[in-house]
């Protein structure tokens, strides 16, 4: 009887694990080179092509979110956009800047597609559709980062510092594209208070993402609710890549670097 | 020789009508900018300093989205996939501020 009351109690527990494909399978932690990398397939194997690989440091760098976000208008969701060579060689998504025709830093950008197909064609092609080639991206990182200041997590890079000290200066306007506006109104920045007791409040910084989303990157595409309180954040969620986990856990710094969003000083309890 | 400057000016034509059927849009540049574009760029460029922006100019801005919204679904494909969705953004966000204020009034 013992036996069999064991038994059911093992596979109890272990059932569950195996049919849950989330138990069953560790993610590896991508390495810093590899963190917001995105993997475009929608069109690529059906065009006898490797998928596209994008690697936001190479980006990020040089653009503000939103120029690509927003003004461009690439969704923030990989593959949702459904972007076809077609949209690159009418000039747009890839093909605003990759035309073989803007200069940016003193080079010409490289065309991301185009109708004909020769072997220097195919050469140009693979710079993007590059998945399961050869990956460059290891060392264009490591000498990319050499100059930028460290983080834990995600890139191993603080980007914000990065731009603060003048590092980087990601442009907010592209010519022909984005819209002329004023400067931004700065929203306060606000407290909000975890549901597990012991952890310091998050303090959310209207200023640090307004400079690089504008407003409307995230609201209300990400962020729903108008009435602050009303909406219920949960890391569960968040984890699984809603509202904070749209960017960090993906992009910007990932939701293991705690103490940079639970950032508010624990007041010492008071003493008896 | 009529019949060589008719032919000419066929082709001249014909050319700068398929050139301007694939060439990205032009707005800040300043180059051939359509009207739809013109009143996109005017209503789209409030964005930054929504907060700031009364109920009454939110709602009339929430219209002129709402207006370019049938111009933008005569565009051809990619325009449209893009402008549609940087129309939605921007009204996105009007609407959103409004609903905001509307509900601090009460």
């Amino acid at each position: 009887m013992k036996r069999i009351v064991l038994l059911a109690a093992t596979l109890a527990l272990v059932l569950p694990a195996l049919s849950s494909d989330e138990g069953a399978v560790k993610k590896r932690r991508p390495l810093p080179y590899e963190y917001g990398r995105v993997v475009l397939n929608s069109y690529s194997e059906k065009s006898a092509l490797a998928p596209v690989v994008f690697d936001h440091w190479r980006h990020r760098a040089k653009f503000s979110c939103r120029v690509c976000h927003v003004d461009i208008g690439f969704a923030m969701k990989a593959g949702a956009t459904g972007i076809n060579a077609a949209d690159n060689i009418r000039g747009y998504y890839c093909g605003t800047c990759h035309n073989g025709k803007s200069v940016f830093d003193g080079k010409t950008l490289f065309q991301s597609c185009s109708k004909t197909l020769t072997d220097e064609d195919r050469m140009r092609c693979e710079r993007c559709h590059s998945y399961g080639q050869t990956d460059r991206g290891d060392a264009d990182f490591l000498r990319f980062a050499q100059a930028l200041p460290r983080e834990r997590f995600g890139n191993g890079l603080d980007w914000q510092q990065a731009e603060e000290l003048g590092i980087i200066h990601p442009a907010d306007f592209v010519p022909g594209i984005s819209i002329k506006r004023k400067s931004l109104t700065i929203q306060q920045d606000f407290a909000l208070s975890p549901k597990l007791q012991g952890m310091p409040d998050i303090i959310f910084s209207h200023k640090k993402h307004t400079v690089w989303n504008g407003c409307e990157l995230c609201h209300p595409e990400i962020f729903v609710g108008v009435k602050r309180g009303t909406t219920r954040y949960s890391m569960v969620g968040i984890f699984e890549g809603k509202y904070c986990g749209v960017c960090h856990n993906t992009v910007a710094f990932p939701l293991t670097d705690c103490q940079r969003c639970h950032s508010k000083p624990m007041q010492a309890e008071a003493k008896e | 020789m009529k019949q060589a400057i008719l032919l000419f000016a066929i082709v001249i034509a014909a050319v700068s009508l398929g050139a301007g059927q694939n060439a990205p849009p032009a707005n800040s540049s300043g180059t051939s900018v359509e009207e739809w574009q013109k009143q996109f760029d005017e209503v789209c460029s409030k964005t930054q300093d929504a907060m700031t922006i009364s109920i009454e100019e939110l709602k009339s801005l929430i219209q002129k989205c709402d207006a370019l919204e049938p111009q933008i679904q005569k565009l051809e494909e990619t325009r449209k996939k893009v402008y549609q969705r940087r129309l939605g953004q921007c009204r996105g966000l009007y609407a959103y501020v409004l609903e905001s204020k509307e509900k601090d009034k009460k």
